[in-house]
């Protein structure tokens, strides 16, 4: 069953653009949305929870459009914005009683367990939280009143390495039943090497791929070679970087000749942005 | 909507702002002052205070993160307007029947807290409500212009009722001869006000609440 589907979202604004958002993530795993800044990753997410008014396109979780069934869904759904914080001078017991009146499932004992689980003392105010806390907090709120659909908008970003890799064990951990699903913005791509099932890649508002993390991996060869092997795959190239000792590129490897011997590895998720972002900038 | 404007009681507002109400109602004790000030102290002070908190803990992103629809978003911060105008006028209320009895024999040149003069604050409020809000709705953050345009609205119709009310030999008998006296002209002045203040709070729900479809949380 898909967690989420998103069909051919279009929006348009006098300077940037959805073109043609189409990805879906699978009930039980994680996605890991990529994109560099201002590539439509907050645009997309805000469009999946209705906070903006889509062109065209459908955007579907768990089987029901959002747009047809928004209260039933938002039931379901928990959302955190890394880095937007709601009420800050009030105490996190006092935010959660508001809260918890809007959800039907509410559940104080799965509430205080993950207080517990993720040692958030409620008479804290959020302004006191670290970051991490903060993502931990909405991740309590969320799954108390039984969200099966994560939506995390840069979770990650300004966190401590240490911070960030607690967090993504806990991602980790919380799909593991098979009932809930992530998707999960960042520009930090190293994260989701650790954790995503799924990665999806938004580029200039256009989604560049949207695949299984090894395979998207495996689809990409990041090639280095003499600046005279160079004019063997220029054409092929997707982009390319001139140094000192000849050049690197990233070529789609079905349009790698795998006999030549131009140099070839896997490249990391980190490359492939970068060097989408480099074919942006030469057409610019 | 009842858990949204809890939300908004308990945590968009000072709580401060519930107390507000007792301190501006209180200065209808000062003899023969400008009693129209008391209920512009909410348009001055609460509303420009109360959007800010909103606009700074981004209470927008938070209210449409919840379960509920946008025009109960709409309809609850109305609610929440409203009951801080009743609660602002009401106690004012109180407190000018004191100072009737308290000075019974002061010569007033501004009016008197007669039932008719609150008729007069509710339609005051009724045309700043008419502008504020559909003017705030259009972005459900910027405040600054709504404000402005909304309490100067208000300022310049207390000002022209004011200039009727002592120039105009009709309102004059109403507000500071005779009519003081008859007390079902005055109630229904104030009755007037209220049914004013009714339909033009309505009318600004309708447009908020089509504009508030509009906009998008960015």
């Amino acid at each position: 069953m898909l967690a989420l589907e998103v069909r051919h979202l279009h929006k348009k604004y006098a300077d940037f653009q959805l073109k043609d958002v189409s990805f879906q993530l699978e009930k039980g795993y994680i996605m890991g949305f990529i994109g560099a800044n201002g590539a439509g990753k907050t645009t997309t997410i805000k469009s999946i929870l209705n906070m903006i008014r889509v062109d065209s396109g459908e955007i579907r979780v768990l089987g029901k459009n959002i747009a047809e069934h928004e209260m039933e869904l938002k039931q379901d759904i928990g959302c955190a914005f890394g880095d937007i914080d709601f009420y800050t001078r009030s105490k996190i017991k006092t935010l959660t009683a508001i809260t918890k009146k809007f959800y039907k499932n509410w559940s104080d004992d799965v509430y205080y367990s993950y207080l517990r689980r993720f040692k958030l003392d409620e008479n804290k105010k959020i302004a006191e939280l670290s970051r991490g806390m903060k993502v931990k907090y909405s991740l309590a709120l969320a799954l108390s009143h039984g969200a099966k659909l994560l939506i995390l908008d840069e979770p990650t970003s300004g966190l401590d390495p240490v911070s960030r890799d607690d967090l993504l064990g806990v991602f980790q951990q919380l799909i593991m039943d098979g009932e809930i699903s992530i998707l999960f913005s960042t520009h930090i791509t190293s994260d989701l090497e650790k954790c995503a099932d799924f990665i999806t890649f938004i580029q200039d508002g256009r989604i560049v791929a949207s695949a299984e993390k090894n395979d998207l991996l495996e689809s990409y060869r990041l090639l280095s070679g003499s600046e005279k092997q160079l004019h063997e795959v220029k054409e092929r190239l997707i982009s390319y970087k001139i140094n000192s000792f000849g050049f690197t590129g990233l070529i789609h490897t079905s349009d790698f000749d795998h006999s030549s011997d131009i140099h070839a590895a896997a490249p990391s998720l980190e490359e492939i942005m970068i060097y989408f972002a480099k074919k942006e900038d030469v057409y610019v | 909507m009842y858990n949204l404007v809890m939300k908004d009681l308990k945590l968009g507002i000072s709580p401060w702002f519930l107390a507000l109400p007792l301190f501006t109602g209180a200065l209808m004790l000062i003899p023969g002052w400008v009693y129209f000030l008391v209920p512009m102290y909410f348009c001055f002070i609460t509303v420009p205070n109360m959007f800010g908190g909103f606009k700074s803990q981004h209470d927008l992103l938070f209210s449409t993160m919840m379960p509920v629809t946008k025009k109960d978003i709409v309809k609850a911060r109305f609610a929440v307007i409203v009951v801080l105008e009743l609660l602002h006028l009401l106690i004012a209320m109180i407190f000018g029947a004191f100072t009737l009895r308290l000075y019974p024999n002061l010569t007033y040149i501004f009016f008197a807290p007669h039932p008719g003069f609150w008729g007069l604050c509710f339609v005051m409020l009724a045309i700043f409500n008419l502008i504020l809000l559909p003017m705030y709705y259009k972005t459900a953050y910027k405040y600054g212009a709504a404000t402005t345009v909304s309490s100067t609205a208000a300022i310049l119709f207390a000002l022209a009722v004011q200039w009727a009310g002592i120039r105009i030999a009709a309102l004059n008998d109403i507000f500071y001869g005779p009519g003081t006296e008859n007390t079902g002209l005055q109630l229904s002045i104030l009755l007037a006000g209220v049914l004013v203040f009714t339909a033009f709070t309505l009318i600004a729900y309708r447009v908020s609440a089509r504009r508030f479809l509009k906009v998008e949380i960015i």
